[in-house]
């Protein structure tokens, strides 16, 4: 009986981890996900309003379609600094982790700006 | 010179700056009731949503038709313009004095939304109605 009990234990205890693996598995593909999604997500209005080049970022001219394309930009990015330190907040992931994604979503914006600066010095 | 260059900078990078506290605002608010124990009612979710509409409206008038500029005898449309501009503020006041009530009532009763859900309500009406006063200052008309 007791050898009985403590094998459905050992199953219990097997089955648990084997939950929380699967839970860890999850998190980590919503995550993967998540960071895929941003970059599509975050270039998206400018590509359709910015009119095939960076210049719009810096230049004067306004405009409402370019306003609206920088608002959406600065939304969306927001975004993807926010749903890291929500799933924080709520357990799901660990601080590293969202580090990890605040180090990615810094590497992104350093290499948009980069890239602008780079196709200013170039002669056309 | 740091001011003279930021109040240049500002139609450039103001739109950004105001989507982004925009995002902000709305992502309290999604962390609250991710985070909440208590099942939020949709009365809560009104504040944001009625904040959110009057930013939408008095961004939707362009500033010069409120200037004295041109003045013409012929032209007596501004009363429409200041009147949209008027229910807009009403708006946004009831919409901010209503989170904070809900965050009054969630601060004293133990039972439903925690004070960090009536909290970032309030946070959530306040970066909305910045945003959208950040925007209306910088946005351009061409």
């Amino acid at each position: 009986m007791s050898s009985s009990s403590s094998s459905s234990s050992a199953a219990a205890a097997a089955a648990a981890g084997l939950a929380g693996l699967a839970f860890m598995f999850s998190t980590s593909i919503l995550l993967q996900i998540l960071v895929a999604l941003m970059y599509v997500l975050v270039p998206m209005p400018c590509l359709f309003f910015g009119g095939g080049s960076t210049h719009f970022l810096t230049s004067r001219e306004g405009g409402g379609w370019i306003n609206a394309a920088k608002f959406l930009t600065g939304a969306s990015a927001m975004g993807s600094l926010a749903i890291p330190a929500i799933l924080r907040h709520a357990g799901l992931i660990e601080t590293g982790a969202m580090f990890i994604e605040f180090t990615s979503f810094f590497i992104l914006v350093c290499t948009v700006l980069c890239f602008h600066r780079a196709t200013l010095d170039e002669d056309w | 010179m740091d001011t003279n260059n930021l109040l240049a900078a500002w139609p450039v990078l103001g739109p950004g700056v105001a989507g982004a506290v925009f995002g902000a605002g709305w992502w309290f608010w999604v962390d609250a009731v991710v985070c909440s124990a208590a099942a939020v009612p949709f009365l809560h979710y009104l504040p944001g949503f009625f904040a959110s509409f009057a930013a939408l409206m008095f961004n939707s008038v362009s500033r010069e038709d409120i200037g004295d500029g041109y003045y013409s005898p012929y032209d007596d449309s501004e009363w429409r313009v200041k009147l949209w501009l008027f229910i807009s503020y009403v708006v946004s006041f009831v919409s901010l004095a209503g989170a904070v009530g809900f965050l009054v009532q969630d601060a004293l009763t133990n039972t439903g939304p925690s004070a960090w859900t009536g909290t970032a309500g309030v946070l959530q009406c306040v970066c909305i109605l910045v945003s959208g006063l950040m925007y209306w200052t910088c946005h351009s008309e061409d």
